[in-house]
């Protein structure tokens, strides 16, 4: 289904002529429903300090969707921006048909979004298990089918439930972090730079646990700079510059065109 | 070798840190300056004893007190001056309630709700005290709970919470002039004098006989204890597990993560000086009945001190406010050994600034409320 949509509405018109400028973008009103998460014309920033200028970007049910760029470009900008912890400009931010632009940070998590943050992104102070309880605090009990799960997702989390999250290593925190996003089961999981700081063999298997979560049924919009394989794994690619969209396409032919490989990718 | 290596490691010390060997002096004239007055019996056990339970029970109900100032600190991320007079504040209603309970009948009932304001009435004589009149104590305390806690809550929802994203700066100097509002408030209601609220002659009081002389305990410092340590207990078990107090944790450790993850932090907030709130009300109002006076100024003096102890334990920190505290406490009690007790005060302050020469983060550095 993710690939009919994918193909039909994005892709098929430029599919002879490598990515698309994002520029060039043609919206293809007929359609009712085009995605789960909608992103138009999205101005945004912090203060007076605009970065995003028009960003446009959908992921459809079930979808995995990067965003590559160059340092600064407003890639985790664009993540907070979903989630209401930016200055919104203009533009819209909507999420399985309700327009989320104006919903507070902390109600973004009842819609069935969860986020993991490139920084900071777990309780420090709180031991593994507590971290995973405030994944599902809007929950009246903690969930404990949802905590087995990640649980057997995550193995390394079980054996040092009771660790201050603070004190573990960067990766283990990155699988604690991605487990208390997972606690409410989202049906869109927003990931910022999640092999970031990873020794080079935890990488892949972040990757690999990132492809489970994605074929589980939860659809992913992940921020990485470990672009090359990012696309090799996603479904789509958008690519950010200047706080512009720069290119859009299926991962893999923004892998193998010329321009995107030059200017991105380092050849 | 002996001789020249421990003079040359010696050296390196005093350059690497004359300040350490200065400390370290000092603090062996300390000991010395103790033991021999112990042993030639010009300092006796039984007085160190005494001061040493005198410093401990200050020490707790500056930690009491500090709690909520390190809660609002870490979870608001800003430095309450105006902490003291929801001290003073607490005290006071609670108090008046107490008056009210013991004294019905027996004076009138303005003279009794201003506290005996010009000297209308004297708690003395009203035999106010926790085996004397037991339900007016403990209902008192659990008004100036209450007191503080509304108290607390209004002046957030109408000064602070307009103002929550301005800088940490901006909330402070609202607060140092929330802080003489208050107190002048409580100057015009209650007037300035300094009332006795019971007379240290009638609390009841078992005495020691300990080597070289005697040593009391009091009924109000059994009290104080019990109420303390029982508070803080309760403290530590909500923090640690109950799911608001985890929240409270999660939320001075991450604001932004606090908020993604779904917790109100606005209900947090209010949680937040609910508890710290009611734990300075009750600390005001266990301290007026320890040391049995109440003035207006009782709550910003003692704000001094709940500073220095909070910055001393790591700000931020419950554990480090209910440590900074005993230390600044016995501090202060037990100065009085070697230098006369005037000075007590300073010597607090001394401590502290000594201590965070060695631990510029305090004693729990690095910790938030957890
Ligand atoms: N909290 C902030 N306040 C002000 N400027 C910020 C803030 N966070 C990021 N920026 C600025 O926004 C721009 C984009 O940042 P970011 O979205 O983090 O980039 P990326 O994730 O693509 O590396 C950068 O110029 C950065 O300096
Ligand atoms: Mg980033």
């Amino acid at each position: 289904m993710k690939y009919e949509f994918v193909e039909t509405f994005l892709l098929a018109p430029r599919a002879l002529c490598g990515p698309r400028l994002a520029t060039s973008h043609s919206r293809t009103p007929e359609v009712v429903r085009v995605s789960l998460l909608e992103v138009r014309d999205l101005d945004a920033g912090y203060g007076e300090l605009q970065i995003l200028t028009d960003v446009d970007l959908d992921v459809a049910d079930e979808e995995y969707v990067t965003i590559v760029g160059p340092n600064g470009a407003g890639k985790s900008t664009v993540m907070k921006s979903v989630f209401g912890l930016t200055t919104h400009m203009g533009g819209t931010v909507t999420f399985a048909d309700e327009d989320i632009t104006a919903t507070k940070p902390e109600d973004v998590i009842h819609k069935g979004l969860g986020y993991v943050p490139q920084n900071d992104n777990v309780f420090a102070e709180l031991n593994v298990e507590e971290n995973l309880e405030m994944g599902a605090y809007i929950l009246d009990e903690v969930p404990q089918d949802a905590l087995r799960m990640v649980y057997d997702r995550f193995p390394i989390l079980e054996e040092r439930k009771d660790q201050k999250a603070g004190t573990m290593s960067g990766g283990q925190q990155q699988m604690l972090a991605m487990g208390r996003a997972l606690m409410l089961d989202p049906d869109l999981l927003l990931l910022d730079e999640p092999s970031a700081g990873l020794a080079p063999d935890l990488v892949d298997e972040m990757f690999d646990k990132i492809d489970e979560i994605n074929e589980a049924g939860t659809a992913v919009l992940m921020v990485e700079q470990n672009a090359k394989e990012a696309l090799r794994r996603c479904d789509r690619g958008y690519v950010l510059v200047n706080g512009q969209n720069r290119y859009v396409d299926e991962g893999d032919k923004l892998l193998n065109d010329e321009d995107v490989r030059q200017d991105f990718l380092g050849g | 070798m002996g001789v020249s290596e421990t003079y040359a490691r010696g050296r390196r010390l005093a350059g690497e840190q004359p300040f350490a060997i200065v400390v370290g002096l000092v603090a062996v004239w300390l000991v010395w300056f103790l033991v021999e007055g112990l042993v030639t019996g010009r300092i006796r056990v039984s007085n160190v004893l005494s001061y040493a339970w005198d410093g401990l029970l200050r020490g707790l109900i500056v930690g009491l007190a500090g709690i909520g100032l390190s809660m609002t600190y870490s979870i608001l991320n800003f430095a309450n001056f105006s902490h003291g007079d929801y001290i003073t504040s607490g005290a006071f209603s609670g108090w008046a309630v107490t008056y009210l309970l013991a004294g019905l009948g027996e004076a009138n009932i303005g003279s009794l709700l201003l506290v005996g304001a010009g000297g209308s009435v004297f708690g003395g004589a009203l035999g106010i005290g926790i085996t004397t009149s037991p339900l007016a104590v403990v209902v008192g305390m659990l008004i100036a709970g209450a007191a503080s806690i509304g108290l607390a809550l209004f002046i957030d929802r109408f000064v602070y919470k307009p103002i929550r994203d301005e800088s940490g700066i901006a909330l402070l100097i609202t607060s140092v002039g929330v802080a003489f509002a208050l107190r002048y408030i409580i100057v015009f209601v209650f007037g300035t004098d300094v009332r006795g609220t019971t007379s240290a002659g009638e609390v009841p009081r078992v005495s020691f006989y300990l080597i070289d002389g005697s040593f009391r305990i009091n009924a109000h410092d059994i009290t104080l204890l019990v109420v303390a340590v029982g508070l803080m207990l309760g403290v530590h078990l909500l923090l640690q597990t109950t799911k608001l107090g985890k929240a409270m944790r999660a939320m001075s450790d991450n604001e932004d993560l606090a908020r993604i993850t779904g917790i109100p932090t606005e209900q947090v907030i209010r949680a937040t000086w609910i508890v710290g709130g009611g734990l300075t009300g009750i600390a005001g109002y266990m301290f007026v009945l320890w040391k049995g006076t109440l003035g207006f100024n009782d709550g910003w003096l003692l704000l001094l001190l709940v500073f220095a102890a909070v910055i001393l334990g790591g700000i931020g920190s419950i554990y480090g406010a209910i440590a900074g505290g005993i230390v600044i406490g016995l501090t202060a009690s037990m100065s009085v050994i070697w230098i006369p007790s005037e000075f007590g005060r300073a010597a607090a302050f001394f401590v502290m600034i000594v201590i965070l020469l060695f631990k510029p983060q305090g004693i729990f550095s690095g910790r938030t409320t957890a």
